[in-house]
């Protein structure tokens, strides 16, 4: 039937129209089966990754594999429109698990110490509910005070509208970029600190305040903490990582308060969350406000050795002044253990003290200098000694694990608990080669077992830690806690001072980096230097010494983690494959389980649908043409859009009239080495050949019959897909060459054979140990080979495809063979050559 | 023929970033401030492609598309997100996005996506030509 040039025009646009959205449905593919993979390889590796991974992540997939639905609705509408209500089905449970609920609901702002018990820590952080419990249950003596909780900080948040602006600066920054985390840590920190305080909020905290104060008499100061969800827990020490203000005036409670909200997002509090896979949402902020202890002395106790759960030894830190001269780790303290029964002190190091913290008048806290006179002398007496020892223990007995606890003394000789928590050990690293020669610097005390090497790298600012090359040994005067930001990136630490009991110390036990405390003079160490840190050894070595990476054991932090979990279980709704045979009956919409399958179900009918609807239609132009070269042959070529040089009208094509790059390349890559004939045949493999022939299997196309027995190309200019019979074998070519990089890929497949499934599948890995060095991601699975190549330069993809050419001429009948290791050999020689010299042509 | 696309972002630098960017590949680029200015624009301009932000103060992106769609259906609106909510962006495309890029987002992805809007612009123009001359066409055969 003629058609008017107007029905021409008309059926020429719906053709590019359906080309366009295959295109786009291709494209989504790509891009959804990439993510997958990420996805997958993040989940299987040591790397950590944050919330924003996950959600960006999963929200990336579904947009893509809503797309892939939309366009096929274009090619086949209201025909697999069940896909709609399957993917909102996945959806949800995709939601319900990167949207949790939130963990504190309807807990009140501000509740008193005394109200307090462990098991309240999702409202008050595990820090202050432990301190409840302490003054509840054990009677012993903590500050009075109240605390402004989670549930207060989630009100704060959403009051200010908050909540989208942080997701959206933590979104867009690359955290593992050191400079962004520093500008993007004092964005966040500057968003919370200057947020307005609901009015309900600031007078129930006042109301608390006038309680405490009417308790606690004039001039008292506040000792203002964070309480993090999750801080102190069994997992995660967060030790150091959120601020603490002391001796804080009564009047300037509320701007304290905000700011130690803020501390949420100090940049090694975000590294830490990063590392250990924790949600930002689960560690809404609680905040301690607490009675100034004015302590006389005071330290840290460690119910067992941080390097070693089996030494149950206490081990104290003490110094004059605040607990906070140890916790900080500026200045020496002395450091005693106690030995459990008989209950004595078994080894003391009494440290030379010039320098104490003591609260200032008015507020905050200032530096005091200790007298000579008592500057050698042990901080306390042995009696004291064993009182904290003491106390610690009825705390590890009540909490049921090794504790480390923080104390204050008072002047009148009364004990205050201020902080108690489970101790974090060190992993304990794999035997260290024994290192040789004499030290560069050496003494001090070994916080964090093992050995490890690189540059050096002094930080004593902000300025000097952003410079920190990765993998540098950090050298710093003191620990600050704020260096743990770096940590993650640290080969091993080295600090002029400071101890054990430090928070940057027990960081560094969780992160596995050795690391030497209270060495001494350090200026010896030369920026770029690169040396060997043993810390068992308390010692630095010139040069790095080879072997100890090997010995290196980073601990695994995000198994296990909440957002390792999420992952997971998102995963779970989208990665795995169950649909698998598109000739199945079960191949259908409403048997897709997840968004991997919707992609395979929605790229199969898309192949099928644009087949059908070039072969169906009598339009000339788009009609299926046989390939004509020297004599008509067994191929067809169907034109989806630019894919013939002009307007051909007959019913045969010749390969110039194709201007498809990627039909050119296979065909080159077909005849660049003459075919061998079929491979010479053993009795018994012949044998198995005609058994599998009387077995006919019905090998499996998207096509209906007749188009399932020949052999078929759609093509555009840059773009060709091909289904493929020889004898028994099927095999799929679909690729994409465009000048858009990103978008380009290479799927080859192979399946089936004559021999038996032994042999067939044997050809299968043949296949894919041939192209295991092409850059081809490889599945093999039966007698199926699929080799998947992306996001490739259009030269590249179209080299590719002609080794594919080439395979596909040449591994015919090769099964048959696979039985005879010397014909296997033999073929993979000659294959490895031909494909060598095939781009050199 | 040159693509015209319209920014709608409220973050000042990073339109003006990318009205320098994409300018250089040849496209024509008006911005806007606000889903109000670009309502405003539109009305007023030939745009081919939007490329919306969604989240903004006052109109934000999810209720501008609505508009856009509704006044001018062959215009393909692209929505990019700094914020990765999952229901917001599935909800986008529902509405009739063309895609949903997440921020960061690579320039030259930003270009293929604004390429092939307008193909499928182009493509639905053509469509709606076509389906005019063949009436035309018709109802020139009736009446001779």
């Amino acid at each position: 039937m003629e058609i008017t040039p107007e029905e021409a025009d008309r059926l020429s646009n719906l053709f590019r129209q359906r080309y366009h959205s295959f295109r786009v449905l291709l494209a989504a593919n790509g891009r959804a089966l990439e993510t997958m993979a990420t996805m997958e390889k993040a989940y299987a590796g040591t790397r950590p990754f944050g919330m924003e991974f996950v959600v960006s992540n999963v929200t990336s997939v579904a947009i893509r594999v809503y797309r892939m639905i939309s366009h096929l609705e274009v090619l086949a509408p209201d025909t697999y429109s069940e896909l709609f209500t399957r993917f909102d089905e996945i959806r949800a449970d995709l939601d319900a698990i990167v949207n949790p609920p939130p963990t504190v609901i309807g807990a009140p702002d501000v509740v008193p110490m005394t109200q307090i018990r462990r098991t309240d820590s999702t409202v008050v952080g595990a820090k202050m509910a432990n301190l409840g419990e302490i003054a509840g249950t054990l009677g012993l003596e903590v500050p009075a005070g109240f605390v402004i909780t989670a549930a207060a900080y989630r009100r704060l948040i959403d009051h200010n509208d908050l909540r989208p602006e942080i997701n959206r600066l933590i979104q867009n920054a690359e955290i593992d970029r050191p400079d962004r985390l520093f500008a993007l840590s004092s964005q966040l920190q500057q968003l919370i600190a200057t947020a307005e305080v609901p009015l309900d909020l600031a007078d129930a905290v006042k109301d608390a305040l006038a309680d405490l104060l009417e308790g606690l008499g004039s001039g008292v100061g506040l000792a203002v903490r964070s309480s993090a969800f999750g801080e102190d827990s069994a997992d995660t020490s967060f030790a150091g990582l959120y601020d603490s203000q002391l001796n804080v005036h009564p009047d300037n409670l509320l701007e304290t308060y905000l700011e130690i909200a803020a501390s949420k997002y100090t940049p090694q509090a975000m590294v830490y969350r990063f590392q250990h896979g924790l949600r930002s949402e689960d560690t809404e902020m609680a905040v301690g406000c607490m009675a100034m202890i004015d302590a006389s002395t005071g330290g840290v106790a460690y119910t067992s050795d941080p390097k070693d759960a089996t030494d149950r030894r206490i081990h104290i830190s003490a110094a004059i002044g605040l607990p906070k001269t140890v916790v900080d780790g500026r200045f020496d303290a002395d450091f005693f253990i106690v030995e459990r029964t008989p209950r004595t002190v078994v080894q003391r190091r009494i440290a030379y003290q010039t320098t104490a913290l003591v609260l200032r008048p008015g507020e905050g806290i200032t530096r005091s200098d200790i007298p000579s006179e008592i500057a050698d002398k042990p901080t306390l007496t042995d009696e004291e000694i064993l009182s904290v020892a003491d106390a610690a223990i009825r705390l590890e007995d009540h909490f049921g694990a090794p504790q480390d606890v923080e104390w204050a003394r008072l002047a009148d000789g009364r004990l205050v608990i201020l902080q108690a928590r489970p101790m974090h050990h060190a992993l304990v690293p794999d035997a260290v080669p024994t290192i040789e020669g004499v030290p560069i610097v050496s003494g001090g005390v070994c916080v964090s077992p093992g050995a490890a090497g690189g540059p050096v790298s002094w930080v004593r600012s902000d300025r000097e830690a952003l410079k920190m090359p990765n993998g540098a040994v950090l050298v710093v005067d003191y620990p600050d806690p704020r260096w743990a930001a770096l940590l993650d990136r640290t080969a091993a630490v080295v600090s002029e001072h400071g101890g054990i009991a430090g928070h940057l110390a027990t960081v560094a036990r969780e992160f596995g980096v050795p690391a030497i405390f209270g060495i001494g003079e350090l200026e010896v160490l030369r920026r770029g230097e690169e040396v060997t840190v043993d810390a068992d050894g308390l010692a630095v070595h010139r040069g790095l010494v080879p072997g100890l990476e090997k010995g290196r054991r980073r601990p695994h932090l995000m198994e296990g983690s909440p957002i390792h979990e999420m992952l997971g279980n998102a995963l779970s709704h989208i990665a795995p494959l169950t649909l698998l045979d598109p000739n199945a009956p079960e191949f259908r919409p409403a048997n897709v389980q997840t968004l991997h399958d919707i992609t395979r179900f929605c790229h199969e009918k898309a192949v099928a649908e644009m087949f059908a609807f070039g072969s169906d239609h009598s339009f000339p132009k788009y009609a299926a043409k046989q390939l004509h070269h020297n004599v008509p042959m067994q191929w067809w070529v169907l034109n989806l859009d630019d894919g013939f040089t002009g307007e051909v009208t007959g019913k045969y094509i010749h390969l110039d009239e194709i201007s498809c790059e990627p039909m050119h390349a296979l065909w080159n890559g077909m005849v660049a080495v003459p075919w061998d004939g079929p491979p010479a045949v053993s009795g018994s493999g012949l044998a198995s050949v005609l058994f599998e022939a009387t077995r006919n299997p019905a090998l499996s196309t998207p096509f209906k019959k007749p188009y399932a027995q020949r052999n078929y190309f759609m093509i555009s200019e840059n773009f060709m897909n091909l289904q493929s019979r020889f004898g028994f074998h099927f095999s799929t070519v679909e690729t994409l060459a465009s000048e858009r990089d990103s978008e380009n890929y290479l799927v080859f497949s192979l399946k089936g054979g004559a021999a038996d499934m032994d042999r067939r599948s044997a050809r299968a890995q043949f296949i894919a140990d041939i192209l295991s060095d092409k850059g081809f991601h490889l599945t093999v699975i039966e007698d199926t080979v699929t080799a998947r190549a992306s996001a490739l330069p259009r030269e590249n993809v179209l080299d590719l495809v002609k080794i594919v050419g080439y395979l596909l001429m040449h591994t015919r009948q090769l099964d048959m063979v696979m039985g005879d290791q010397r014909s296997i050999d033999h073929y993979r020689s000659k294959l490895e050559n031909d494909i060598l010299s095939l781009n050199r042509k | 023929m040159t693509i015209r696309v319209l920014l709608v972002d409220d973050e000042t630098s990073f339109v003006e970033t990318l009205d320098r960017r994409l300018t250089l590949r040849k496209l024509q680029v008006l911005t806007a401030g606000s889903a109000d200015e670009a309502l405003d624009i539109l009305e007023h301009n030939e745009v081919d492609v939007v490329v919306l932000d969604v989240r903004m103060p006052g109109t934000d992106g999810l209720t501008a598309i609505k508009t856009i769609k509704r006044r001018y259906p062959l215009i393909e609106v692209i929505l990019l997100s700094g914020h990765a909510t999952f229901e917001a962006s599935v909800g986008g495309m529902a509405l009739g996005a063309f895609d949903y890029l997440l921020k960061p987002v690579r320039l030259d992805e930003l270009v293929y996506k604004i390429e092939d809007a307008f193909r499928r612009k182009s493509l639905q123009e053509e469509k709606i030509r076509t389906l005019k001359n063949a009436a035309v066409s018709a109802s020139g055969e009736q009446e001779s």
